[in-house]
């Protein structure tokens, strides 16, 4: 009988481990960053997670404050640092004293609940905040800046100057002129962009104003999409889907980037400012040939007065409260995200004015883009909507689900209903009050 | 005499059992322990703890899809693994000797591409713009990656990657059960005028019934608990695509991007407690484990 019991207790508690095991391969990948972090603790050391695109920047600190200040830089994925800070806030120690991260953490973290996000407000010369010139007021919570930006990420209207001078098409400057536009591209092999992942949210609603994050206070946010403002989104969009000039796979689609980018057979579309450097221009991605491609400024939605963009990426770098030394991390902060020498062969739009002067000559003069592409990003930089806000529910994640939806049905309403029914669930799940 | 041997084999046993156990209660027993505790704990929605956190993963709105999706793959999951494993181990041990090594080698190659490799691997083969087999499935009109990668075909998907990763072990685990079957049964059996197929259905199947039966509990075990396939997928290939699909994605949402850590262990707590009860099942109701006491009594008599 005692055997049958301790095989029995083997064999239950060999199921028990294995049933920690499936949670336990993020854990493990979470904990690697706080036991370094411990090392890393005191007034004068700082702990810095980078991804592998901003590594250079982080170095390039590491080597200006040597002898002052103990650097570590360690790359970590953008997608696990939000997972690292809830482990160290779990266990009260280990936190990363500087990271980059996706724009929406920021509202994460500066939950009070959650803690992580170091107030700038005391620590940062407000000369920096001005050189932003109002374009980094996404990190503006509450009355106080909880990070700063490293790039900006507005949209612009893409379009290739080789098919529009075919077609005889002028570039739109309202929403019903880019759908009349796109619309003329049906049968010609051309299309006015893809729309079956984030694209169409920081392309379409967020411009129009449809509220999806809108965060009202602390305790509310609004979403509905029955506003004007995202039913006029419907309308427009959904003939150009059925006319097949949008196309409902992603941007990034394998299939998109085969058929139809690397044909150049995209005539416009509405896109971040990264795009030109990191996805329109490089041979592997969607390798549009030279003197094709430019910029121009956002359409404007019917009865508004601005041509609003909205933001694919943009990520924040965001400093740690729990370090003695908040003037280090702050300072830290301030280096990373606007330093002018840091910026200037990266391919994003860099958010810190001076900065962005420096890095504007390159593409200026760059014979890849048929005319000037920071022209319209100039403009639109500080017309990236304000509706929408940093929410402390994982947002970003919840618009995976818009892309799938949209690629499964192509019907654009039904599609953001389902993403916003969900949104507004998980906001409710982070206790916001959810209204129309 | 008889009491110092019984003295001896219990200090031996104690000894061999013990570094089981402190590894038992440092990585299960502790962080179970601490698991529950946050699971009763105060969070945001559940201020006063008790089963608040409980009822927040019950009501969640993505609790119930998690539930059927790991429910329908493993209906799939379990059956495939339980018919090709049975069939293709019984196979394995009727044919020559010689064939044995390179097939048994065969059938383990596909297991030695793990979860998150078999993601990469299954993504290229399924994927129309990337596959060698693009034309076959152009036949069937997949012509595009969102034919094949949607939300209707997951399940599918992740039951061909776990089944394909997981089948090859267990056929040779299973050869194994078949070896171990007496020669003197199977010859006695044949003496009796017994063909292949009723060999392989009226004798060797029954004799390695129970380890079928905990094949499939182990193999429920980790179909339950199906994390890294849909995590991957909707983290990295098709962004969103598989997001909260399965119930350990959820519990992970819930800690480190919900910040609700008392529901996610909460959530935990719940599938260990399926598993606990699986286990319970196996040692009580089966007679997995009679044959080792039946011997150990003999040996004590």
């Amino acid at each position: 009988m005692k055997i049958r019991y301790l095989s029995g207790l083997a064999l239950a508690s060999s199921l028990v481990l294995s049933a920690c095991a499936g949670g336990g391969t993020a854990d493990d990948s979470g904990s690697t960053g706080s036991t370094d972090a411990a090392s890393a603790e005191g007034a004068n050391s700082l702990l810095i997670y980078v991804d592998p695109v901003r590594e250079p920047a982080c170095l390039a600190f590491q080597e200006k404050m040597a002898g002052e200040a103990e650097v570590t830089c360690e790359v970590v994925g953008q997608e696990e640092i939000l997972t690292k800070v809830q482990l160290s806030n779990q266990t009260g120690e280990g936190w990363p004293d500087v990271t980059f991260n996706p724009s929406n953490n920021v509202g994460i973290y500066q939950d009070p609940l959650n803690g992580y996000a170091l107030n700038l407000d005391d620590y940062v010369d407000p000369a920096i905040i001005e050189g932003y010139e109002g374009s980094g007021d996404w990190c503006l919570i509450d009355g106080s800046y909880w990070c700063l930006k490293n790039d900006l990420a507005q949209t612009v209207l893409w379009y290739d100057t080789v098919i529009f001078e075919e077609l005889g098409l002028t570039v739109p400057t309202t929403m019903d002129e880019f759908s009349a536009t796109a619309l003329k591209l049906e049968g010609t092999g051309y299309v006015a962009g893809a729309i079956g992942d984030q694209g169409f949210y920081a392309g379409y609603l967020w411009p129009s104003g449809c509220p999806i994050s809108q965060v009202v206070d602390t305790d509310t946010v609004r979403i509905n999409p029955d506003a004007v403002e995202c039913t006029r989104v419907f309308e427009l969009v959904q003939p150009l889907v059925d006319a097949g000039v949008l196309d409902t796979r992603g941007s990034f689609d394998a299939g998109f980037i085969e058929d139809v980018a690397r044909q150049q057979n995209v005539a416009m579309t509405i896109g971040p400012s990264w795009w030109g450097e990191f996805v329109i221009r490089p041979e592997d991605s969607w390798g549009i040939e030279a003197g094709r491609m430019t910029a121009a400024e956002m359409p404007t939605w019917t009865g508004e007065s601005t041509a609003w963009s909205g933001e694919w990426g943009g990520g924040v770098w965001v400093g740690n409260a729990n370090h003695p030394n908040p003037q280090l991390v702050a300072d830290a902060v301030v280096f990373l995200a606007t330093d002018p020498d840091m910026r200037e062969d990266k391919v994003t739009f860099p958010g810190y004015g001076p900065a962005f002067k420096k890095w504007r000559q390159r593409l200026i003069e760059d014979p890849f883009y048929a005319a000037d592409p920071t022209e319209a990003m100039v403009i639109q930089a500080p017309k990236i909507r304000q509706t929408e806000r940093p929410a402390r529910f994982d947002l970003r994640g919840q618009l995976g689900v818009l892309g799938t939806e949209i690629q499964g049905s192509s019907d654009v309403e039904a599609a953001t209903r389902t993403f916003m029914d969900g949104a507004a669930e998980l906001a409710r799940g982070v206790g916001y009050t959810v209204v129309n | 005499m008889r009491l110092k041997a019984k003295t001896a084999a219990r200090i031996n046993g104690i000894l061999m059992f013990l570094p089981y156990f402190v590894l038992l209660v440092m990585f299960a027993v502790i962080p179970i322990i601490m698991a529950f505790n946050v699971s009763i704990g105060p969070s945001r929605l559940s201020p006063g703890g008790g089963v608040g956190n409980y009822l927040f993963v019950l009501n969640d709105f993505r609790f119930l899809s998690a539930l059927a999706n790991v429910g329908l793959f493993l209906a799939i999951y379990l059956p495939a693994m339980l018919i090709v494993v049975a069939g293709l181990s019984l196979l394995l041990d009727t044919i020559s000797s010689k064939y044995t090594v390179p097939l048994r080698l065969a059938y383990l190659v596909p297991a030695g591409i793990t979860g998150s490799v078999a993601i990469l691997v299954w993504y290229f083969m399924l994927e129309p713009s990337y596959s060698p087999f693009a034309p076959l499935l152009a036949e069937f009109g997949l012509t595009e990656g969102t034919d094949i990668f949607n939300t209707s075909n997951l399940i599918y998907i992740f039951a061909l990657m776990a089944f394909f990763t997981g089948a090859g072990n267990w056929i040779v685990i299973q050869y194994g059960s078949l070896q171990s079957i007496p020669d003197e049964v199977l010859e006695a059996a044949r003496v009796d005028g017994a063909n292949a197929f009723q060999l392989a259905f009226q004798i060797k199947l029954p004799m390695i019934r129970k380890y079928l039966i905990y094949m499939l509990i182990l193999v429920f075990a980790a179909g339950l608990q199906i994390f890294v396939e849909p995590f991957l997928i909707s983290s990295s290939v098709y962004p969103g695509l598989a997001k909260d699909w399965s119930l350990n994605q959820l519990s992970y949402t819930l800690a480190f991007t919900g910040s609700n850590l008392g529901a996610a262990t909460a959530l935990s707590m719940m599938l260990m407690l399926v598993m606990v009860g699986l286990a319970l099942i196996v040692i009580y109701r089966t007679d997995f484990f009679d044959e080792a006491v039946v011997k150990t009594e003999k040996e004590r008599a």
